[in-house]
């Protein structure tokens, strides 16, 4: 063996050693990503239009939601989840706002972020009537904060 | 007797302790001793100049190590029993609160030993040359110290746990890039249930301590080639460089000579080099400062190790450790809290989560790690680093200052609310 082919094989070897490694890592990156996962569906029924009052939102605590009904526009279904970090926001009546008491986020009544830090408005998500007459949410499906439901 | 003697021999081979052979042979034959020189220097003894702050920590993870491995026996990570068992651990199980108290409270010392040791270094101005790298490790050190501390805190899976890893995936989920492939891969999943409690137990009792022992090994190794503890070295005699020793690395720029060696001294192989040596120059003079480590150094460290370990147990005995009510994905404590050495970071965040939760930590990371690199001054004596050290202060305090306000200052809603009002949340 020459010297040329020496380095030709030798840059060769290091090259495929290099490429093991490197798939190797990352195959165990990929091993930490799960492929199912055993979470609460996105897509549930939240039950009949009737059960639902006008008025304040009603808050669903399983499903971290608040669902809104009015005379006029019909149902929305804003998320419960500050857009600053998560956690969760609770609704005032006195002052018609949502408030988030990990960093003191203020959301009106619609969704907007009316003080800080949250970058964001809430969420909406879409909630449809399934043909036994459900309310059915979509925390997949987020719409804009135009959108209602006429039941 | 002669049996029992030589068995005693066989395992200690070395000369009896009253010699100064046997002094040395108990540091430098034994695989645990031999990490210390067999002879230290005055100065190095004196409590006043490092505050044992670095043995403090080191000791404080021994306690870690310990009640962790205890409580590991009663702790299933899995939603509803991991809180059950924090119940188990508090009411059932014979010296529960205490070992679980000995483990937060040792924890909680840690954070502040690890800070002070690093404030200690800097003010000493000990991250100089040769000790720029061991400073880098220290920073690692210590964010592997608050990352045990993070993933520790959660594991109870009470409303403290579920709200710090909902607040703390969701910083995590800002990061340029990355963000929400990182926040997926801690979680395991879209939201914070069974795959991340088991997830954070991992890191916190298998991945983070390998890399905090793996550290810590590279730590004191290189105390130990970067020449010592560092010296107040403005403060001690000057070297008459004719006396100067050969001994160490040689030196990049000095001419290769032989400078005549002390007389009354022999030196082993290692040492007959020439040219500079790469650590803090020996003189013979300065041989007279020294001691052995046996007993000098290892007393005041057994000192140490008992001061430390009764503090956490006296403290534990009388001060039981938190536990808030079952985690609640529905309802956020009003206020939510951190534990106290996350709140100056909770107040950054408050104001805005990417610059306040990702980008001035990691500034303030590579800043700290970037220290040694950047402070191009060689004086490590105090009255010639007047600038650095202000700066070095207002960091200090800095960060005190919003671990003040968000402790005390801040109520329900993350409020302003000083500390001498008291506020009725009552519209929950």
């Amino acid at each position: 063996m020459n010297r040329r082919d020496f380095f030709s094989w030798g840059t060769a070897g290091f090259v495929a050693l290099c490429s093991g490694v490197a798939v190797s890592l990352g195959a165990v990156v990929r091993f930490l990503v799960p492929d199912v996962f055993y979470e609460p569906p996105q897509v549930f029924k939240i039950g009949n239009p009737g059960d639902f009052p006008f008025g304040p939102p009603t808050f669903l605590a399983d499903e971290k939601i608040y669902v809104f009904r009015d005379r006029d526009k019909g149902f929305a279904v804003a998320s419960a989840g500050c857009t600053h970090l998560g956690c969760t926001v609770n609704y005032f009546q006195s002052d018609q706002k949502f408030h988030c008491p990990c960093h003191g986020s203020v959301f009106a009544r619609g969704g907007d972020v009316i003080h800080g830090p949250a970058p964001r408005p809430l969420q909406w998500f879409e909630v449809t009537v399934t043909r036994a007459g459900q309310l059915q949410v979509d925390k997949d499906k987020v719409v804009p904060d135009s959108y209602r439901l006429m039941v | 007797m002669n049996l029992i003697r030589e068995i005693w021999q066989s395992i200690v081979r070395r000369d009896p302790l009253s010699t100064d052979k046997g002094k040395s042979e108990l540091v430098f034959l034994n695989v645990w001793l031999h990490i210390h020189p067999a002879k230290v220097k005055k100065e190095h003894l004196r409590f006043k100049y490092t505050f044992y702050l670095g043995f403090i920590t080191f000791f404080l993870f021994l306690i870690l190590v310990t009640t962790g491995i205890a409580l590991m026996c009663y702790y299933r990570p899995y939603p509803p029993m991991a809180y059950q068992d924090m119940k188990d651990l508090q009411f059932v199980v014979f010296m529960g609160p205490f070992l679980r108290a000995m483990h937060r409270w040792a924890a909680h010392a840690m954070v502040v030993c690890v800070f002070l040791h690093m404030c200690r270094v800097f003010y000493t101005g000990s991250y100089k040359k040769p000790r720029q790298f061991n400073w880098v490790v220290g920073v690692l050190l210590l964010l592997l110290t608050l990352g045990l501390s993070f993933t520790g805190y959660l594991l109870p899976w009470d409303q403290l746990a579920y709200w710090a890893i909902t607040v703390g995936t969701n910083i995590g989920g800002y990061a340029p890039l990355v963000g929400g492939q990182l926040k997926e891969l801690l979680l395991g999943g879209h939201t914070v249930g069974e795959a991340a409690l088991i997830r954070f137990y991992v890191l916190h009792v298998a991945v983070l301590p390998s890399l905090m022992i793996l550290l810590t090994i590279v730590h004191f190794w290189r105390i130990r080639k970067d020449g010592g503890l560092s010296r107040p070295t403005w403060k001690l005699r000057p070297n008459k460089t004719e006396a100067l020793v050969t001994i160490g690395a040689p030196a990049e720029v000095a001419p290769l000579k032989t400078v005549a060696a002390s007389t009354d001294k022999t030196y082993g192989l290692m040492e007959v080099v020439t040219g500079k040596p790469i650590f803090e120059t020996v003189t013979p003079e300065e041989e007279e400062d020294a001691v052995f480590s046996y007993p000098y150094a290892f007393f005041r460290e057994a000192i140490a190790l008992m001061v430390t370990v009764t503090g956490i147990m006296a403290i534990s005995f009388f001060f039981h450790a938190p536990l808030e009510e079952l985690a609640n994905s529905a309802k956020t404590p009003n206020p939510a809290k951190a534990p106290w050495y996350f709140l100056g970071l909770q107040e950054l965040v408050s104001h805005s989560a990417l610059l306040g939760g990702v980008v001035a930590p990691a500034l303030m990371v590579l800043v700290l790690i970037a220290i040694p690199y950047l402070d191009r001054n060689p004086s490590r004596r105090p009255a010639d680093r007047k600038l650095i050290l202000w700066l070095f202060t207002f960091f200090v305090v800095a960060n005190l200052v919003l671990i003040v306000i968000g402790t005390f200052f801040r109520g329900p809603g993350w409020a302003f609310v000083p500390p001498w009002v008291h506020v009725v949340s009552g519209a929950e």
